[in-house]
This record gives C-alpha cells, sequence and structure tokens, in this order.
C-alpha cells in the first residue's frame, strides 16, 4: 500500500486519468460494473444516460471522499463512502426523473442501482482514500470515461442487430430479422466476452 | 472510548450533511416529477377515450372533457361520451405490468387499451405493449371474460390471439385485464 502511495505521486495528472480509460480500464482489466453493462446497453439512449450518471456519480463520491479521507475513521469508511455514493446516486436520480423522465422510464431501477456499481466503491477504497482530490477526481473521471466509451461500444452492436435501430432511427434494411437473444441480458453476455477478448488482446500489444 | 465518540460524531455530521443535500434536491425537482407523473397519466387516459390532445393542452383537455370518480380503491375516469378508463396493475413473468383501459359506452366492449409499464422479454413478452398487437382488443367483448387463444385461433368476439412464444405474459395479461375489469364493472 505504501508502494502504491509512493507511485500515486510519482505518476503525472495525465496518467492517472488515461489509466483508467486503458490499462486499469474498470470493465476489460478490473471487470467491475459488469451488471450494469450487461442490463442497460441493449439501446444507445440508455447507455449514454447510464455512463453520464455513473461519470457523475463517481466523479463527485470521489472528490468528497477524498477530501474527508483524514477525517473519515478507519473503521466506518465503507459505510461512509456508502452514504456518500447513495447521496449523490439518488441526486442523479431525482435529476433524471424531473428532467429526462423518458431516460428514467427507460432505465427503471438501474439508476439507483449504480450505487452497487463495484467501480464507484472500487475507486473510493483503491484510490481516492489514499490520494489527493485533484488526482482522484481525474481517476475518477477516466474510469467514468472508460466505463461509458464500452457501453457505447455494446449499445452501438446490441441496438442495430436486437432492435433494428440506433437511437431510435432504423439504421437496418428491412429484410433484417431482430436478434432478439442481444436485447437480453443473455446476449450481451456473448457480445461482452467478444469484447473482452478483443480490448485485452489489443491492450497485450500496448503493454 | 475517544474513538467510538468520534465515529458518532462522524456519522451524525455525515447524516446531517447527506441528508440537507437529499432535502434541498427533492425540493427542486418534486413540482417537476409530480407534474411528469400527472401527465403521464393523464395522456394515456386522453389516449385511451380517444380524445385528441397536443403535448401542451393535455391538461386542460383533460380537465374539460374527463370526469374523474374514486370508486373504492379504483379511480375510474368518464368521458363525455359515457365511456371509462381505468388503470390495471398486475404481476408479469418478470415484473409489474402496469396500463390504462376503456370500455365504450356499453361498458361491455373495449375501447382501447395501453400498456404504461411492463419489464417482459423484450421481443417476446415485451411485444404486448405494441399498438399492432393491441390493436386486435378493439371493441372486442370483456364481460363476461376475454379468452386468450394460440396465436391465429381467436374467432369468436371475446378471443384474442396469444404472441408466439410469450404464453406466460399472455396468460398474465389475460389474468389481469379479467380480473380487473370484473371489478370496474362492478363498481360501476
Amino acid at each position: 500500500m505504501i508502494n502504491q502511495q509512493v507511485d500515486t505521486k510519482q505518476k503525472s495528472w495525465l496518467k492517472v486519468m488515461t489509466m483508467g480509460m486503458w490499462n486499469d480500464h474498470p470493465i476489460f482489466c478490473m471487470v467491475l460494473g459488469i451488471c450494469s453493462a450487461l442490463a442497460i446497453t441493449n439501446r444507445m439512449d440508455n447507455a449514454i444516460a447510464m455512463g453520464a450518471g455513473v461519470t457523475f456519480c463517481l466523479v463527485f463520491s470521489s472528490f468528497f471522499i477524498s477530501l474527508f479521507r483524514n477525517v473519515i475513521p478507519a473503521r466506518v469508511r465503507m459505510l461512509a463512502y456508502m452514504v456518500t455514493i447513495a447521496t449523490f446516486v439518488i441526486c442523479t436520480d431525482r435529476f433524471l426523473k424531473a428532467y429526462f423522465p423518458p431516460i428514467s422510464a427507460a432505465m427503471g431501477p438501474y439508476v439507483g442501482l449504480i450505487i452497487t456499481n463495484c467501480i464507484l466503491m472500487g475507486r473510493a477504497e483503491a484510490f481516492a482514500s489514499k490520494s489527493n482530490p485533484w488526482l482522484s477526481v481525474l481517476d475518477a473521471f477516466g474510469c467514468g470515461i472508460g466505463y461509458s466509451f464500452i457501453l457505447i461500444l455494446m449499445a452501438l452492436i446490441r441496438e442495430p442487430m436486437g432492435f433494428g435501430t440506433i437511437l431510435g432511427q432504423r439504421i437496418m434494411p428491412q429484410f433484417w430479422t431482430n436478434w432478439v437473444i442481444l436485447t437480453i441480458a443473455p446476449g450481451a453476455f456473448f457480445l461482452l466476452g467478444v469484447y473482452l477478448w478483443i480490448l485485452r488482446t489489443l491492450a497485450r500489444k500496448t503493454e | 472510548m475517544k474513538s467510538a465518540l468520534k465515529i458518532l460524531i462522524f456519522c451524525i455530521a455525515m447524516g446531517t450533511c447527506s441528508g440537507a443535500l437529499l432535502v434541498g434536491i427533492n425540493t427542486l425537482t418534486a413540482t417537476r416529477i409530480d407534474r411528469h407523473e400527472e401527465l403521464k397519466l393523464k395522456t394515456a387516459v386522453l389516449d385511451v377515450l380517444l380524445i385528441p390532445y397536443t403535448e401542451d393542452n393535455a391538461l386542460d383537455i383533460f380537465k374539460a372533457n374527463v370526469e374523474t370518480m374514486n370508486k373504492g380503491n379504483m379511480m375510474i375516469y368518464k368521458g363525455k361520451d359515457q365511456a371509462v378508463a381505468f388503470e390495471f396493475k398486475g404481476p408479469g413473468v418478470w415484473g409489474a405490468i402496469s396500463g390504462i383501459i376503456s370500455l365504450n359506452p356499453d361498458q361491455k366492449t373495449i375501447r382501447n387499451l395501453k400498456i404504461l409499464h411492463q419489464e417482459e422479454t423484450p421481443g417476446l413478452g415485451g411485444r404486448i405493449a405494441e399498438s399492432d398487437y393491441l390493436k386486435q382488443f378493439k371493441n372486442k367483448d370483456a364481460v363476461p371474460r376475454l379468452v386468450f387463444t394460440p396465436p391465429g385461433k381467436a374467432r369468436a368476439n371475446n378471443e384474442i390471439d396469444t404472441i408466439t412464444g410469450a404464453t406466460y405474459s399472455s396468460k398474465a395479461l389475460e389474468k389481469l385485464l379479467n380480473t380487473t375489469i370484473k371489478d370496474a364493472v362492478g363498481l360501476l
């Protein structure tokens, strides 16, 4: 842990931010946040909203956890992370309900379930609790963008093949038969597996 | 002892801050959220009663054309032509199904229905919410009961084709509609 702390100090801010987007990518390296990546990526607008929601909650919770990292008593730190995360998630949920009701309706309970997204808890414990607010925000932002990027990639395949549309606009030819399997979570497992395979192969080359 | 006190103080402070933030966001958004809920329900009622409206004047048209009656635990919406609409809500295969249905002035045949919420399998049971499926309900005899038949077998005026590959979603909808219509007709 001490090594990691020294490590963190030596990292330039750009490196901290890009770690979450590629080398330490939350989905294909840490394999966190899979549940939501399977559940809501069957439509592009949901994927974008989920990515934005997670990034927002991640940035704010990381910032506050990092700001109070020396005040939070070690024994109740998990509880403190949970309360901080839950507060921002509820704010996001209310905001979507008030200003983007169709997206809120489409995502249903998954907005509230951002609370249980392991990426938030993972970054709070692994990074924000040990680093200064500036780096924590960058790390959170990088992870959020990395996560959103995969969601969008998944939706880019699932929506056209499953519904024949992209962002609600029909793009597939008339003769196209929708692949229903891709609109439900089991189909997303296959797709995510294929993506993990491709991205990990690419990542090995860049290492 | 000292650390316990510190934890206690910390928890109280944290709870207060997060509580205050949530109260704030709730006050800011509550009216908007309530209005969306109201608009969603009222436009659905107008839809099933076949009263034309635009998004801007939906609430005024609702007020002018629809009479709301609270009967027991059920809200019944009556149009000027004596057609009635009411909500139905119950379990589907994966989650709740809810929607709104209207009966013609004879209070026997279905005028229209709309699914407001469903969590059925997309592409299979989820098709219960599609207008192509729902349009076959129009003018069907709902009293004494609707009967869901295998796909393509509906003949009599109270028979509805089920969706291929969605037997359980269809059964859930059949049960839900029949019980709700029976209750509502009893109240009228």
